[in-house]
């Protein structure tokens, strides 16, 4: 008798066309599936969650210290104003780090405002996967529709760019502050926070470059599909060749999430390059560089990014390694970031860094839209209204820049919806960076010397 | 061609596949003997790497011993996965489709248990010397020797103990027909507990040789258990030798496809040398053809 005929004749058996199932074992194993998604479940998405941040832990001189900086809460202030925001971030999976880091920044934001007596900011956090495009899509319905949301602050490139046309239909007043691409530029309801990445500070990176190691003419590229692209096709080999004279002798791509670069080291050993520079992101660049150092590959290497995890791959090698970006020093005594910087220390127990920085400013930005808009006798809850009034005056205060009486500045660019932030270039020292020169964002047909401030 | 550069990418393949070897072995050993496709493997892989962590930071143990904790909190993970969900499993006449899929939720499930107890974070373990050594144009590190010569050394112990020893010959009479080795007496329980000792030992092994050389994160796991699938399957499943060659081959060819193609086009090589290979011989390199 067949396997398939018993099937057939047995109640207890489920029968499949080329397998089958004993119904036992297929519930056993549905209910093993249960139980361990509702753990994956438990690590990651956990859209329809709020702020976790009780406003009653708010210090009350960061809440005082918030009102000398951005005006009294009350009713002009927002208080009775409540704003269902979303987030879309990368909670589980290569990135997770990024998810965590992004959403306490956020939920802090949202509690220190509630403690101001500003608007209600009312955070669910949805995850994208470290970037999967369809679990973005999916993930972006599910915050339109059940938790009906009107702000949403997203991450990465390829799921913000995915979920453009979702933002412009349902107008979110979208930022993304953590994986700005050219895809999503001049996007309707959609602001990025962060320098073009990878694009806007590589003129200033190799015009510093050329300055420190003035016998470079040789220069190898790193990067990937993601993000940087035009950096490392069109506008680093023009920027170079503009400065030095020289040329790209290799232009190297690898999947984002790599760990073994030894090809991609052994290519660009094998041209003998003067300088290195890299487009590639997250703890990619950790690897990277340590796995240069490690092949002899002893020629200065510069990026466009720094984070602690990807210090934390490349150990002590991460001190022969420099970046250019609009990077985020938890140090500057700017007197909001001071606040930010004890907020974040005593709600989470460790120092802020970029991506946290990033999205907790964001949600200052819209409470000052909200201001904003109330003091003009508009509906706060309005994105439009809320949107217009950022292109009416695209300058906000910042954690960036500043000094010790007053913060620094940001300007949105109306017509792309790009920012424009102070950049540098940094050293690393220990594993920490330090700024040791300034640098600015140049149109593309300018010369690229003059991306280098000081 | 560039010699130099053919030279360096050889060293690197060497390195690259002999971890892939190990990883081929491990898979191979448990899928050829129990037909389970043991997704969930990734769980000693990881297991292991934040054993040796959290030995090293929450107990203090010195290097050596944090890692040994980290080999044995692998394989106990690995052995826990048979004996508290595939044997029970099996005991209700559970398919191996059913049970793949348990495995598969495991798989799914245990990078998000590790980020809930340990966070996100990347986790490092004490960073060893790592001196590099100049043979003429090619570079290698020590620590690129050391894995090669643990994963090599590792695979011979595995393929004697399988080949030789008694159990071993149990090992093999469960592979290739489990009802009648049970009849003239082998516990085929016992033999399936084993092997999942040997598999993830194996992968616990290969998690700490990264791990040292690089970070622990909660998805670790995944991609060097479908490395491991893939040698396993190209070098010819029931031979610790075949899937041995297959992990090298693997490590090889992407190397060397370095010399004419941008690195991100080494997976189309692989795969598309990999699918030759299963075309004509559907055994694998050297997997004995079905009667």
């Amino acid at each position: 008798m067949s396997k398939r005929r018993m099937s057939a004749s047995t109640p207890s058996r489920l029968s499949f066309p080329s397998v089958d199932v004993s119904r036992r074992g297929f519930l056993s194993g549905a209910a093993v599936l249960g139980g361990v998604s509702l753990l994956a479940a438990c690590g990651g998405s956990d859209s329809g969650s709020s702020s976790s941040i009780n406003t009653s832990n708010v210090d009350p001189q960061a809440a005082n210290g918030l009102t000398a900086i951005f005006g009294p809460g009350g009713k002009t202030g927002g208080s009775e104003v409540t704003l269902s925001a979303g987030m879309l971030l990368a909670m589980t999976g290569q990135g997770s780090f990024f998810g965590k880091v992004m959403s306490q920044g956020a939920q802090l934001a949202a509690a220190q405002i509630k403690a101001a007596d500003g608007i209600t900011y009312d955070v669910h956090v949805a995850d994208h996967k470290s970037g999967d495009v369809p679990t973005a899509i999916a993930a972006t319905r599910q915050l339109i529709t059940q938790e009906k949301i009107k702000i949403l602050q997203t991450s990465y490139g390829a799921p913000s760019e995915a979920i453009v046309p979702q933002i412009a239909q349902s107008k979110l007043l979208s930022f993304n502050g953590g994986g700005s691409s050219p895809g999503q530029v001049g996007k309707d309801f959609l602001w990025q926070t962060r320098m073009i990445f990878g694009d806007d500070p590589c003129p200033g990176a190799l015009a510093w470059v050329a300055k420190q190691f003035p016998d470079a003419t040789k220069l190898a590229i790193v990067g990937t599909q993601e993000n940087g692209v035009a950096g490392a096709s069109t506008i680093g080999p023009a920027a170079w060749k503009a400065l030095t004279g020289g040329t790209v002798v290799a232009n190297e791509q690898h999947d984002v999430g790599a760990t073994d670069f030894s090809s991609i080291v052994a290519r660009i050993k094998s041209t003998s390059p003067d300088a290195i520079l890299t487009f590639s992101f997250g703890d990619d660049v950790g690897y990277l560089v340590k796995q240069m150092r490690e092949a002899n590959v002893t020629v200065p290497i510069i990026g466009i990014e720094f984070t602690e995890q990807a210090a934390k791959v490349a150990g002590a090698s991460y001190d022969t390694y420099n970046f250019a970006t609009d990077f985020y020093d938890p140090a500057n005594p700017n007197p909001w970031n001071k606040i930010f910087v004890k907020g974040y220390q005593d709600s989470y127990g460790e120092a802020p860094e970029y991506y946290g920085a990033n999205y907790y400013e964001e949600v200052f930005f819209v409470w000052e839209l909200v201001r904003r808009v109330l003091a003009a006798g508009g509906d706060a809850t309005d994105t439009t209204q809320l949107q217009n009034s950022l292109v009416e005056n695209p300058t906000f205060k910042s954690l960036y820049g500043g000094d010790a009486k007053s913060t620094g500045e940001v300007t949105f660019n109306p017509a792309d919806h790009t920012i424009s932030k102070p950049m540098g270039v940094f050293s690393v020292t220990n594993g920490q960076p330090k700024k040791i020169a300034d640098i600015v964002k140049i149109s593309a047909d300018a010369d690229p010397t003059t991306a280098l401030v000081s | 061609m560039d010699l130099n550069l053919f030279a360096q990418l050889t060293v690197s393949g060497i390195v690259v596949g002999s971890t892939y070897a190990l990883l081929g072995v491990s898979f191979g050993v448990i899928y050829a003997t129990t037909r389970i496709f043991h997704l969930a493997h990734a769980v000693a892989y990881a297991g292991a790497a934040y054993g040796a962590v959290w030995a090293s930071e929450a107990l203090g143990l010195p290097f050596g011993l944090a890692l040994l904790f980290g080999l044995a909190t692998g394989v106990v993970l690995g052995v826990l996965i048979e004996i508290v969900f595939y044997r029970p499993m099996r005991k209700r006449n559970a398919t191996l489709l059913t049970i793949f899929l348990v495995s598969l939720g495991i798989s799914v499930a245990f990078p998000n248990l590790l980020q809930i107890v340990f966070g996100p974070d990347n986790k490092t373990l004490p960073r060893p010397d790592n001196p590099t050594y100049e043979l003429g144009s090619v570079t290698i590190s020590r620590q690129d020797v050391i894995a090669v010569l643990v994963a090599w050394a590792l695979i011979a112990a595995v393929a004697t103990f399988i080949v030789k020893t008694r159990f071993g010959r149990s090992v093999t009479a469960m592979r290739t027909n489990p009802t009648m080795a049970e009849a003239v007496g082998i516990d085929g329980n016992r033999v399936y507990t084993v092997v999942f000792v040997i598999g993830s030992f194996l992968i616990a092994v290969a998690g700490l040789l990264f791990t040292t050389r690089g970070v622990a994160t909660p998805t670790m796991g995944l991609q060097p258990t479908l490395t491991g699938f893939i040698a396993a399957f190209l070098g010819g499943i029931g031979s610790q030798w075949g899937a041995a060659l297959g992990g090298l081959a693997l490590g090889l060819l992407s190397s060397w496809s370095a010399l004419y193609l941008q690195v991100d086009y080494g997976p189309v090589v692989v795969f598309g040398a990999m699918f030759l290979v299963l075309l004509i011989r559907p055994q694998g390199l050297l997997g004995k053809a079905a009667a």
